[in-house]
């Protein structure tokens, strides 16, 4: 199941474009703006300062338009911040590129709880992690996976610039693990040892 | 013209700021869920009407019934909820906890004992939620509400919920509190965000009923008398006892005996009714949803007196009731 199969946007889409199809002889000019207003939908979910029934925003974030490129820039950005540092060798560059995105993908994916804004659902995701809204629980979306292979890729890429240093090695495999880990769809929900549950 | 009533009814309760719904039945329902949200927990009572059942049920919150009036059995629940805070301190501290209470029950025509439950309030940490609908307008020095009536500080109450319906004649509802409180429903008050305002006819009605109220504080004495009166009046019909207290202008006659079926007792009462229908005396039943109520409340007869009626008008009403239910039960 991809992710764009868990949106709803699609197939009103593509009634439209359908719609658009029959009436296209009686008026031929209204036929052209809804295909394109039907392709237009499909693409980034999040209408930002529209009103739309999306009952929680938050699981729709990341199936918007270019957000994964922004996340890629941005990851990007802090390497080359830390690039510009002068007292930090390449390896140590790369290894903190590595923890520094885990810890804060961490933070923001695995840590706080909730949405920051009031919800029409009276509360139901009040205890669920950003990673456990994002499109309502569905697991193997392309956004999941997206998130899942971005630290892998970040590791593979610290692994080979610190010529596979031992130090260096164990420090990257646990943060990749401590990233990894609460991405499995069995860990979903999961509060270890009680932490984080309320 | 909504904007004063808003203003009009904050001044008159002497609360920071009130918001208008315009429909009452959506008042209360569209309140609570605006502040209990799941994993909260509510507990009221249970002669709550219906339009605080549905605000409830769409509330998704753990609700928790205590007998109608019963303070001791609301600080058992209280303690009980107490005990298990302890028990999971974490959890404890995330969940709000509420008590929604009526002023006026219109189910039984009782009046809640505010004083204790402001005492259970800060003993207990919970948030009082005061439905005001039949006590606005009528208790009171100045009709300010069962607030008044017991000379309580208005802020110990957080929210205040009361329909225009009743004694203000107009339709739809308002809520006042503090300006904290009363914001939050401006953008989460599903039945202000998702509907149209109040006719400005009946906004402004209602504005011309607070000027009466407040220019003519007598009145809430005289319908006092009058409440006293015709409840002492009905006290000696064989078959029928009054149920409700002598201040309440709302109150309920109930069958003394029930026939066992809940349809004999209704066509009993609908008897009487129409009966004193054909005397010219207007009477009616209290109506529920039977199958969709949590506690369902014996049929009665609903009477309410107004501040207009005269004095002849109460006896003839009151004796006209009298002989039906004479001819009628026995």
């Amino acid at each position: 199941m991809g992710g764009s199969s868990a949106d709803s946007a699609p197939p009103i889409g593509r009634v439209q474009m359908g719609e658009g199809g029959c009436f296209l002889e009686i008026a031929g000019v209204e036929a052209s703006p809804a295909p394109q207003a039907g392709r237009a939908s499909e693409a980034g979910r999040m209408n930002v300062g529209v009103a739309h029934s999306e009952v929680n925003p938050n699981t729709r974030v990341m199936n918007s338009r270019g957000i994964w490129l922004a996340y890629i820039i941005l990851v990007g950005l802090l390497h080359v911040v830390l690039l510009s540092i002068p007292f930090f060798s390449i390896p140590v560059v790369w290894t903190l590129t590595n923890v520094i995105h885990n810890l804060a993908m961490y933070i923001f994916l695995h840590t706080v709880k909730g949405t920051p804004f009031e919800t029409p659902d009276q509360g139901k995701a009040r205890l669920l992690t950003y990673w456990e809204q994002m499109d309502y629980g569905l697991q193997f979306t392309s956004s999941r996976k997206f998130l899942s292979i971005s630290p892998i890729v970040l590791y593979l890429l610290a692994s080979f610039y610190t010529t596979h240093d031992a130090v260096h090695f164990l420090i990257n495999t646990a943060s990749l693990l401590s990233v990894l880990l609460p991405k499995l769809p069995q860990f979903h929900g999961v509060r270890l040892f009680g932490i984080n549950k309320y | 013209v909504h904007l004063d009533l808003e203003d009009r009814l904050a001044k008159f309760m002497k609360t920071e700021e009130a918001i208008i719904y315009s429909y009452g039945f959506a008042t209360i329902a569209s309140a609570i869920p605006a502040y209990s949200k799941r994993g909260d927990i509510v507990f009221v009572d249970r002669a709550a009407c219906f339009a605080i059942q549905k605000g409830l049920q769409a509330s998704r919150s753990d609700i928790k019934l205590f007998n109608h009036n019963d303070m001791a059995d609301l600080e058992r629940l209280l303690k009980e909820q107490e005990i298990e805070d302890q028990k999971n301190p974490r959890k404890a501290r995330v969940t709000r906890r509420f008590i929604v209470v009526e002023g006026l029950y219109m189910n039984t025509g009782t009046i809640c004992p505010l004083p204790e439950l402001v005492k259970l309030k800060y003993k207990y940490k919970a948030r009082i939620f005061l439905e005001e609908s039949l006590s606005f307008g009528v208790l009171g020095e100045h009709g300010r509400g069962v607030t008044e009536h017991f000379g309580i500080n208005i802020d110990d109450i957080d929210l205040i919920s009361a329909n225009m319906e009743n004694s203000l004649a107009s339709i739809g509802g308002f809520c006042c509190g503090r300006s904290f409180v009363i914001d939050h429903q401006r953008l989460s008050g599903q039945g202000y965000c998702f509907s149209a305002s109040l006719p400005p006819l009946l906004a402004a009605a209602a504005i011309e009923a607070l000027n009466i109220m407040e220019e003519n504080p007598g009145i809430f004495a005289v319908l006092k008398e009058k409440c006293k009166r015709i409840h002492k009046v009905l006290q000696g019909i064989s078959g029928l006892k009054v149920v409700g207290e002598s201040l309440s202008p709302a109150f309920h006659l109930q069958l003394e005996e029930s026939t066992g079926s809940r349809e004999k007792d209704v066509k009993l009462l609908q008897e009487i009714v129409n009966q004193c229908m054909d005397r010219g005396i207007a009477l009616t039943q209290a109506r529920y949803l039977e199958k969709e109520e949590k506690c369902l409340p014996p049929p009665s007869i609903r009477v309410v007196v107004t501040v207009e009626q005269t004095e002849e008008e109460l006896e003839r009403a009151a004796s006209t009731i009298k002989e039906v239910a004479q001819a009628v039960l026995l």
